[in-house]
């Protein structure tokens, strides 16, 4: 990864931080923060983690193809803005991982990271049905 | 044509920016004198009320996120790469996208006129106004939409300066050496990453709550309207500075080289710019003293408001130092540089006086904050971008701009301004409220509405011949040369308009004026240091 494209993403995450703060924040006073099923959220978090190993290991297919599950999962939970937002970003993340040379993909690795930190956020705040 | 279309070059993509800033610039002028016709004399009904509310919102959503930001981000992108001897940017795919996304939000934005509602809840579109029940049309749902594109956009081309800067400078340029206007563009890049995504968790939070029936800012279903209030000042204020301090930047190019000095305070410059982008972050209830804080809220903000003016004097008087004792040259470029000056500092002083809270509470929602918008984003912001224009036009296109006419329009532009907008102060201690289509007819406010409308006519023709001086110019001007100023920036070294490849050989940089060390090897700057 060039240290442009390095840097890059890392002022881009920055801006996506401070978004996904905010949005936190304003869900978690208005007591808007997403439900999900118990068990669901364990699994959905198991599969982001297993695409972040995937992307680590250089296993391009095997997160997208994890991520994409994941979204499909998410996707069966109670509707909730703040997951909606993030799936979206998760979504962008998958197809840009389908389409982009191998050029890219290391910085793209740092996108999925953080996604999947910005999920185990709100998983962590998130209540439980 | 479609060299235009898929262009990733930095000049072209610039020069987009800047073309399609001036084209709003023209629509939102427009916008502004339908307003100024509509304000010409006590009750006059030429547009109807809901008219008037779309021409203000869509005026000033315009003027900030169309015009101010993106032809700033052009002078940037143009410019950045050939003062500090890259021959690109280092992102260039991302800095055509980031474009495209600006312009698809503006034309979105404009879209909404032809849906038959165009927003009409201000610029700052305050909740629960924005909301579905009070706006029911899909204009509010345009506006956010629009605002999102041109956030996404924004937030890219700041990325792609911030890596441009950090990683592509010419061998030996250090960041004390770098040119004051890319240290401003640096530093609102970065404000830009952390100011921006505030705007866009509020403009989701509100698409939500209309599309999705969410009540993060409906009070009647447990939502706060101060929510939107807060996060959209923390975007806003920062906002203020984003779209100024690459302003300051340019002045501090211009003056110098007309006042054949160096700048008085090179590392005071460059601190004061970090200081105002830290300060900017705690000073946005400032715009919210009208709402019931509480006394010690008030008084934190009311104190933070009053320091930021500390950083910025002392760029005024490092500029006034500057200038004294030098050889000053009164080209365009210069003359309106000094203008910027004065009117900077006018809407400074307004500012100050709106940071003492009672102050506000008299003031706030009257034309005293109109005339204090428009001294600080017209006389501070666009009097710099003539400047800009007039000092940097030659580098573009490898032709001069008409002095002649350059001169008129300065005139034009400093009286039809101070006409229409001085006048407003006075009209803001009367009385007068902002954003109120007509007026009853008391004592004054005819005499003074009409100069302000005046004036802006004046100002109007100020700017065409502005327009007219470009396109002639771009015809008929006289050739440029590299270097028409005598000046010491690295962008002066590159050909006039600059090749694909900007630079055949990129120099070692060793001073703040390497063009200089260039043309006096007998005397460079590094050997005084
Ligand atoms: C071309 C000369 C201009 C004229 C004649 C003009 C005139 C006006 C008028 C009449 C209003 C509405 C006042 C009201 O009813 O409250 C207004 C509002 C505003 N103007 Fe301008 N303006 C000009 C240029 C600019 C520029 C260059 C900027 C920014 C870069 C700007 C930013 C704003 C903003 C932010 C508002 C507030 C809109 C709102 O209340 O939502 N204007 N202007």
């Amino acid at each position: 990864m060039t240290k442009r494209d390095q840097l890059g993403m890392t002022m881009f995450l920055i801006a996506e931080a401070v978004f996904f703060f905010l949005l936190i924040l304003a869900c978690a006073y208005f007591h808007a923060l997403p439900r999900l099923y118990a068990p669901w959220g364990w699994i959905l978090t198991a599969l982001l983690l297993a695409g972040s190993v995937s992307i680590w290991r250089g296993w391009r297919w095997g997160a997208v193809a994890l991520d994409a599950v994941f979204l499909v999962g998410l996707a069966g939970t109670p509707f909730a803005m703040l997951t909606a937002v993030l799936g979206l970003f998760v979504l962008a993340g998958v197809i840009a991982l389908a389409v982009i040379p191998a050029s890219g993909r290391r910085a793209l690795s740092l996108y999925w990271y953080f996604f999947t930190a910005v999920w185990l956020v709100i998983f962590g705040v998130a209540g439980q049905v | 044509m479609s060299a235009w279309l898929c262009a990733i070059d930095h000049k072209r993509v610039g020069i987009l920016y800047m073309l399609s800033a001036l084209l709003f610039f023209l629509a939102g002028g427009m916008e502004a004198m339908v307003m100024r016709a509509q304000l010409a004399a006590p009750n006059l009904k030429l547009v109807a009320p809901e008219v008037y509310n779309q021409m203000f919102t869509m005026h000033g959503t315009t003027m900030i996120f169309l015009v101010a930001m993106p032809v700033l981000t052009g002078f940037g992108v143009y410019l950045v790469p050939l003062m500090i001897g890259a021959n690109e940017m280092a992102l260039p795919r991302l800095g055509a996208l980031s474009f495209w996304l600006q312009l698809f939000g503006g034309v979105l934005l404009y879209i909404s006129f032809a849906s038959g509602s165009a927003p009409d809840a201000g610029w700052f579109s305050y909740a629960p106004l924005s909301e579905k029940p009070f706006s029911g049309g899909a204009g509010l749902d345009y506006w956010a939409l629009a605002l999102l594109l041109i956030t996404g956009g924004s937030i890219g081309s700041a990325v792609n300066l911030i890596v441009t800067i950090a990683t592509s400078r010419a061998p030996g340029m250090t960041m004390r050496l770098v040119p004051l206007f890319v240290w401003s563009t640096f530093i609102t890049s970065v404000m830009i990453i952390f100011a921006l995504p505030a705007l866009a968790a509020s403009l989701v939070m509100l698409l939500s709550d209309r599309l999705l029936h969410a009540r993060f800012f409906d009070p009647a279903q447990g939502g706060s309207p101060l929510l939107w209030q807060h996060y959209f000042w923390i975007f806003g204020h920062p906002e203020v500075y984003i779209v100024v301090l690459p302003a300051f930047g340019m002045i501090s190019e211009i003056i110098p080289v007309f006042s054949r000095k160096t700048i008085f305070g090179y590392p005071l410059m460059a601190t004061s710019s970090v200081a105002i982008a830290f300060l900017s972050y705690g000073v946005w209830a400032h715009h919210m003293f009208a709402v019931a804080l509480g006394r010690n809220f008030l008084a934190v903000f009311a104190a933070s408001s009053m320091l930021i003016a500390v950083p910025t004097g002392m760029k005024i008087f490092s500029w006034i130092a500057t200038m004294w004792g030098g050889a000053i040259r009164f080209t365009t470029a210069m003359l309106f540089a000094v203008a910027f000056l004065l009117e900077f500092t006018i809407g400074g002083l307004s500012g100050v006086a709106f940071a003492t809270v009672p102050v506000d509470w008299q003031m706030t929602d009257t034309y005293f904050v109109v005339a204090h918008i428009h001294y600080v984003l017209f006389g501070g912001t666009v009097f710099a971008l003539f400047a800009g224009a007039y000092y940097w036009f030659p580098k573009i296109s490898g032709r001069m701009l008409d002095e002649s006419l350059g001169r008129w329009n300065f005139w034009l532009v400093v009286i039809g301004f101070n006409a229409a907008f001085f006048v407003q102060h006075f009209l803001g201690l009367l009385g007068m409220r902002r954003r109120v289509y007509t007026y009853p007819d008391l004592p004054w406010f005819g005499a003074l509405n009409v100069i302000s409308t005046i004036g802006a006519a004046i100002l109007a023709f100020g700017i065409l011949l502005f327009c007219a001086n470009v396109l002639m110019s771009l015809y008929f001007g006289a050739p440029a040369g590299d270097d028409p100023w005598n000046a010491w920036t690295l962008e002066w070294a590159a050909a006039s308009p600059p090749p694909l490849e900007n630079f055949a050989e990129i120099p070692r940089v060793r001073s703040r004026r390497p063009l200089w060390d260039l043309k006096h090897p007998e005397a460079p700057d590094w050997t005084r240091a």
